[in-house]
């Protein structure tokens, strides 16, 4: 049924939007893709898994989640991307490789920890599905839903309403100009990272409730997944994500429902991305023609 | 005087700025010809025509008698015309000597066959220790380009320039952010370089200086010539002067 | 040599060729290449399906040389058109599509992985030191390989579009056509040594590709030393050998790697022993100006 699946893929979509707002969020500052974003969605999701464990209070997995794996991005920009980016005539591939390494880490990080097995997130909703009329409605997809709404209406006020959102507006246009009217960068370098990891963990948490497991492994389809999105999204570009999420939500959704994959359903993004990458190299933003 | 460089109808346009707009032009050989314009005249993107980095809207540049626009950059260079940038682009990693070396090797770079072609044979040595002296880099041609100041990376430049053997040397704001010391020592360069008969297209914002080395000047505005001719012809031409003086207005 | 000590040597004689061959194109050509365990598999997978199929070895070796080689050069056409960072991406999405192609596809023994048809060297069964010997003689080729490079044309072509594309195609360099050729040379030897690798082990599954074996290879080049021919040897040896001197800590290998490259990026991002590094230079202070006064000595 078309209404279900496109249900489907808002739901599928707005993970992934989330999953990649971090990665949009930091491109958009330091211009450096953060592949350890795709960590801190596994080190988010067992955050929340573990806190939910211990109390059962799910409002609290996802905000204590979100700050903590926050709080750990802002670190990681402090002693590890900052410093590395400082340095002049660095490797376009050093910071890239640096992200890659804590990708890496975290993964195993978690692995190491909490074991190498899958974890169930057993939320109990009370009910199983919501029936209406032929539409079938798991509860995790409301909260999906809900809860993603509700943190970009929050992105979107922090970033349109208030005087951080103008710094880290005025340090995604021209870093160095912004710097030179005394912006506080730093403040937009943190921002980007408190927002981005702690969106990341939320992404997480919601994956883990809505297949009732978390393994290790659970950043590997996003790590690349999420960047294809960022692309699509017109790199840097918050409201860029949000339709590129959804789209790729809904087309994988539709192909896996009527059968029209001929590659695996986790390629769809990344081939999106090679065939735009390929038609307008520059992603799907070209803001200005340079003299 | 033999023409080297024939530029008809030349037209550069990004969606509706007319950044060149319908430009006819010679270049002589021996000559040194400067082009100056006030800010956002075209000269940059008159550079960037020439050494193939832009495509040309329409119009033609002719290379001893050969249509030759829309060459990729390094066909154009690998035909006799080479550039410096205004912003340097040092190869960082490697010393003052293998950045000259690299760029010596302008007709080597064949493809797998470079593959087995020595690269510092004796011959290659000898020519680019010659442009060293003659640019005055011997003394640091072992430090890393990352090592060396901006006046000796605008050197560079040059000396890697001098190194492709080139028919047209094309020099961008070789002067600029330079201190008064290092302007007076590429000034020098380049009239040691147009004694030896090079032909050279110097942009400059240093009016005095273009001045000071160049045979003849192009005036461009708003990517059209306005005026042509010998420094003291140009200088007291009265477009000329509107031109610079509207400029001023806006600052 | 006891047969686990070849064993093991085996294991990092296939890691030195697979981080030399990677540095061909990252340290060398500066190419963002994160994918590189995916075209030591289509050469494994190659030269595996090709022997089972009756072909000869050296020949089927040769075959897989040449298809990994050939999809390396279309990645480098992609190239062509991406920026560092998205190449970057594009390549950890093949090798995550790569890898899902082998597990799902029946050509490559599904997910139960594929056996392969033992080689046969002189009428007998093939064992690891004669696999070692191969190795080893292919490493000793790349090397001279990569030292004829670096002297020659071919080496300042990459050099220049390594350091600023604008300034190489100022002197002559079509940079396009030298990235190309960097991401064949360098693909092309990583599917040759998956070739013998598939041989070797005589049974491959599809996670012996995946990106963290991508990213074990990149940790050896960038732990060594970028763009050298001494960094990637010793990138191979320490870091293949560390988890069997460190067996307890078995365990701890990927956060390992893990914690090595992104330390190694934040402190010494040319690696331990490429150019300028503290390792490099100490030598430079104290050991080479000892043996200059040996040598002095001798002459007068």
């Amino acid at each position: 049924m078309l209404l279900q699946q496109i249900l489907n893929g808002i739901m599928i979509g707005s993970v992934y939007a989330l999953t990649a707002m971090g990665a949009t969020l930091i491109y958009g500052i330091l211009r450096i893709l953060d592949i350890a974003n795709a960590g801190a969605y596994v080190a988010g999701a067992y955050f929340g898994w573990y806190i939910y464990l211990k109390t059962e209070n799910l409002v609290l997995a996802f905000v204590l989640s979100m700050i903590i794996t926050g709080l750990i991005g802002v670190l990681i920009h402090r002693f590890i991307y900052a410093p590395i980016l400082s340095k002049p005539r660095i490797l376009p591939i050093v910071p890239l490789v640096a992200s890659v390494g804590l990708f890496t880490l975290t993964g195993d990080l978690a692995r190491l920890i909490a074991g190498p097995g899958t974890k169930a997130y057993n939320v109990d909703f009370g009910v199983d599905v919501i029936n209406i009329g032929k539409l079938t409605i798991v509860p995790a997809w409301i909260l999906i839903i809900v809860l993603t709404a509700l943190l970009f209406t929050v992105l979107w006020l922090v970033l349109n309403k208030t005087k951080l959102g103008l710094a880290w507006r005025a340090t995604a246009e021209d870093a160095d100009i912004a710097k030179a009217v005394g912006i506080n960068t730093n403040s937009a370098m943190a921002l980007s990272y408190i927002l981005g990891y702690g969106f990341a963990a939320a992404a997480g948490i919601m994956v883990g409730i809505l297949y009732n497991s978390i393994t290790p492994a659970l950043g590997e389809v996003p790590s690349y997944k999420m960047l294809s999105i960022i692309v699509l999204g017109g790199l840097g570009s918050p409201v860029g994500t949000v339709i590129a999420g959804l789209f790729i939500g809904l087309v994988e959704t539709m192909l896996s429902a009527y059968n029209l994959t001929f590659i695996p359903k986790d390629s769809v993004a990344f081939v999106a991305l090679i065939l735009v990458l390929l038609i307008k190299p520059s992603g799907l933003i070209s803001k200005t023609n340079k003299i | 005087m033999r023409e080297i460089v024939r530029i008809e109808g030349l037209k550069m346009y990004f969606g509706g700025l007319k950044a060149i707009d319908n430009l006819d032009m010679s270049i002589y050989e021996h000559e040194t010809l400067g082009i100056i314009g006030p800010n956002g005249a075209g000269k940059t993107t008159l550079f960037n025509v020439i050494c193939g980095v832009y495509k040309p809207t329409d119009g033609k540049i002719i290379l001893n008698g050969q249509e030759v626009q829309g060459s990729p950059p390094y066909e154009m260079a690998r035909k006799g015309i080479a550039r410096t940038f205004q912003i340097s682009k040092p190869l960082y990693d490697l010393t003052i000597l293998d950045n000259v070396v690299a760029a010596s090797g302008i007709h080597e770079y064949t493809g797998i066959r470079s593959f087995f072609k020595k690269s510092h044979t004796k011959e290659v040595l000898e020519k680019v220790h010659d442009i060293l002296e003659l640019v005055g880099l011997s003394e640091i041609e072992h430090k890393k380009a990352r090592e060396v100041s901006l006046g000796y990376l605008r050197r560079l430049e040059i000396a890697r320039a001098l190194a492709t053997e080139p028919q047209l040397l094309m020099l961008d704001e070789p002067c600029a952010g330079l201190s008064n010391f290092a302007i007076n020592e590429i000034t020098e360069l380049v009239l040691k370089l147009k004694e030896q008969g090079k032909t050279i297209v110097l942009i400059e914002h240093n009016l005095p200086i273009t001045m000071k080395v160049c045979d003849r000047i192009i005036v461009l505005n708003y990517g059209q010539k306005i005026a042509e001719g010998t420094p003291e012809k140009v200088q007291n031409d009265k477009k000329v002067i509107e031109a610079y003086l509207g400029e001023e207005d806006e600052d | 040599m006891g047969n686990y000590l070849i064993t093991v040597a085996v294991n990092i004689a296939v890691f030195s060729l697979l981080a030399l061959s990677l540095n061909i194109i990252i340290g060398y050509a500066g190419q963002s290449m994160m994918g590189h365990a995916a075209f030591f598999g289509i050469g494994a997978y190659t030269a595996a399906i090709l022997t089972n199929k009756g072909v000869n070895f050296w020949l089927a070796l040769l075959v897989a040389l040449v298809i990994s080689g050939t999809l390396g050069a279309i990645i480098g056409v992609i190239s062509l058109r991406l920026r560092d960072d998205f190449l970057a991406i594009t390549t950890i999405g093949i090798n995550f599509v790569l890898v899902a192609m082998f597990q799902n596809m029946k050509l490559f023994g599904g997910s139960l992985g594929m056996a392969v048809k033992p080689l046969i060297l002189f009428g007998k069964r093939a064992t690891a030191i004669h696999f070692l010997i191969i190795l080893l003689i292919l490493i000793l080729l790349v090397c001279m390989l990569i030292r004829k490079m670096n002297r020659s044309w071919f080496g300042l072509a990459l050099a220049s579009l390594r350091g600023d594309e604008g300034a190489a195609q100022s002197f002559g360099v079509n940079t396009s056509q030298y990235k190309i050729l960097a991401f064949i040379i360098g693909t092309s030897i990583a599917g040759l040594t998956g070739g013998i690798y598939a041989h070797r082990m005589t049974f491959i599954f599809s996670s012996s590709f995946a990106f963290v074996v991508s990213i074990s290879i990149l940790s050896m080049v960038v732990v060594g030393g970028v763009g050298t021919i001494r960094g990637p040897l010793v990138g191979a040896i320490l870091l293949g050998a560390a988890p069997e001197l460190l067996r307890f800590a078995d365990d701890y290998r990927m956060i390992l790697y893990g914690g090595v490259i992104v330390l190694m990026m934040r402190f010494q991002p040319q690696g331990l022993l490429g150019e300028n590094s503290f390792v490099m230079n100490k030598i430079e202070k104290y050991i080479i100006p000892l043996l200059k006064r040996k040598g002095g000595e001798s002459n007068a």
